[in-house]
């Protein structure tokens, strides 16, 4: 790292133009004001102004609302609903995908049955477990399920291929205890595909439970984002969908991130921020190089 | 120090048609302090051999004692990759073959990285270290055991020439200073002649077709003249024995 900075003194505001987190930072404020000028010019009554929806969601944050819950009641509701589905999920996948990487028949039986699975829409999944359950907690909490299971079987089934026969071979030459070996061999290499299903189920879930909630609950996050469409409150609508996608960014940098970071530590990647900050550079010179061989081949051609 | 007796073994893979012999009757007898190498072409049944001497594979016939002292001896493994867990730390990868993380097990982990260099790396993941390093550390694993016999499967066919040499020394060092009985695996005549008192010569079709005593001081220099007239007169016979052309 010191050499990099050593080898580039750069003065300091080029540095920050060039930074990855300046332009991370610049473009929600870009989204904002193209929002706002278009609220100016477009003069529509559907679309709020930035403003607004602000003081609407500043609102929210405060628990000031109309709603029959609050932003934390909803969220907490679903979010409820999000891992009781997801552990279900992965209970059943864990199973399922064991079987299909260990039993060659039993995978050929069912792997396209998952793939089929897997093309389901959420859409698709909602409405018919409103239909089947009604309203209630049952439609979201299968819907999470449907959408989760296959993720987490494939994972799985992903998992167990890929499982390091030459570790197990070195463990036995060496005569480790069984439990030593599921302990430090078998778990750890299944870790990455559980992390994969884990996101991805996540992530998946989340979308499917909103939607359940929409059609066939009468709380949640879902519901409420329905509720001030219903009210024709378009602050609240984009106000909630904001929201969503700010508990989609904690969950995803707050939680996996972090976690994932912890139990990946040994991975060799410790010099990121150096690669990231050499990146532009090397892409530069491959660039002039590139020029410098077309206008040599122009010359001579 | 052990003795390895291998009596009529054979090993099949596979039934019927697709049934592949690795091993057609092999015997072998070594013990005490001596190095012995095993060489041959590509998919003549070498690693089979280890594989099944360690306990990895089961023979399909045959006899196998590996003994210390009348009792069954302890092996060491040291594999063509370094197979380390990566997700643990060297001095970790170390311990995991132990049987239990004693202060006494962690000294000698510590003592054997010395050996190989690597004693100020153990907090390191595997992946954080070259090649060489790794490999060093797979050889640290195998010693630190202490076992009464230590098996290697190419070791040093993954490094680049210069690594491999300088290991070549180290392993020949280590094995002089702890007066193992070790069996090495490889397909290079010049690095079995470098480090060996005895080469086994392994055909296609898993047999024995030579054994050949190498009697020459050690330390050997393979720019030497006799170290170099040694392997010449090695592959000589494998010309012999019709092993290079086919």
């Amino acid at each position: 790292m010191a050499v990099a900075a050593a080898s580039r003194p750069a003065a300091w505001p080029a540095r920050i133009i060039r930074s990855r987190r300046t332009a991370r930072f610049l473009f929600p404020l870009v989204v904002l004001a193209v929002w706002q000028l278009a609220f100016m010019f477009l003069e529509t009554a559907v679309l709020p102004s930035p403003g607004k929806v602000l003081s609407f969601m500043w609102d929210e944050v405060r628990m000031d609302t109309l709603s029959r819950h609050t932003l934390y009641q909803s969220f907490a509701i679903s979010l409820g609903r999000l891992i009781v589905g997801f552990l279900i999920a992965l209970a059943i996948g864990l199973v399922i995908g064991l079987l299909m990487g260990l039993v060659r028949p039993i995978e050929y039986f069912l792997y396209d049955v998952v793939v089929v699975v897997l093309a389901v829409p959420s859409l698709v999944w909602a409405l018919i477990t409103g239909l089947l359950f009604g309203l209630g907690n049952n439609a979201p909490i299968v819907t999470v399920i449907g959408v989760g299971i296959p993720f987490v079987i494939l994972n799985v089934l992903e998992g167990v291929k890929n499982s390091p026969k030459e570790l197990f071979d070195m463990s036995r030459a060496f005569r480790v205890p069984r439990r030593r070996v599921v302990r430090h061999v078998l778990l750890p290499s299944l870790m990455p595909f559980f992390f994969a299903a884990l996101r991805y189920g996540f992530a998946n879930g989340w979308k499917g439970l909103v939607l359940a909630e929409v059609f066939a609950s009468t709380n949640g996050a879902g519901w409420t984002i329905r509720y001030w469409y219903d009210a024709h409150r378009a602050q609240g609508v984009l106000g909630y969908a904001l929201f969503f996608v700010l508990f989609a960014l904690i969950l995803e940098r707050g939680v996996f991130e972090r976690v994932s970071r912890y139990v990946f530590r040994w991975r060799p990647q410790a010099q990121l921020e150096v690669v990231e900050e050499a990146v532009p550079e090397a892409k530069l010179k491959v660039a002039t190089v590139e020029a410098e061989r077309m206008a040599a081949d122009r010359g001579t051609g | 120090m052990a003795d390895i007796r291998v009596e009529h073994l054979h090993k099949e893979f596979g039934t019927g048609v697709e049934k592949v012999v690795a091993l057609d009757d092999v015997n072998l007898d070594v013990s005490g302090h001596v190095f012995v190498s095993v060489v041959g072409p590509s998919g003549c049944g070498k690693s089979t051999l280890l594989n099944v001497l360690t306990g990895i594979e089961n023979p399909t016939r045959g006899k196998v004692e590996i003994t210390h002292e009348g009792r069954d001896a302890f092996p060491g493994y040291v594999f063509q990759s370094p197979r380390l867990l990566p997700w643990r730390s060297v001095m970790d990868n170390l311990i995991f073959v132990h049987k239990d993380r004693s202060k006494e097990t962690r000294e000698r982990c510590r003592r054997y990285l010395g050996m190989v260099g690597l004693e100020d790396r153990g907090s390191k993941y595997p992946g954080e270290l070259s090649g060489g390093m790794q490999q060093r550390v797979g050889i640290a694993r195998a010693f630190s055991t202490e076992p009464d016999v230590l098996f290697m499967d190419e070791p040093f066919s993954h490094l680049d020439a210069i690594t491999a040499r300088s290991l070549r020394r180290e392993l020949h060092d280590m094995w002089k200073a702890t007066k193992k009985t070790v069996l090495f695996v490889t397909h290079d005549v010049g690095e079995a002649v470098e480090l060996s008192n005895r080469i086994v010569v392994f055909a296609k079709g898993g047999t024995i077709k030579d054994d050949i005593t190498v009697d020459l001081p050690f330390p050997r220099d393979p720019a030497d003249q006799d170290v170099a007239i040694a392997k010449a007169d090695v592959l000589r016979k494998f010309e012999e024995l019709d092993l290079i052309a086919t």
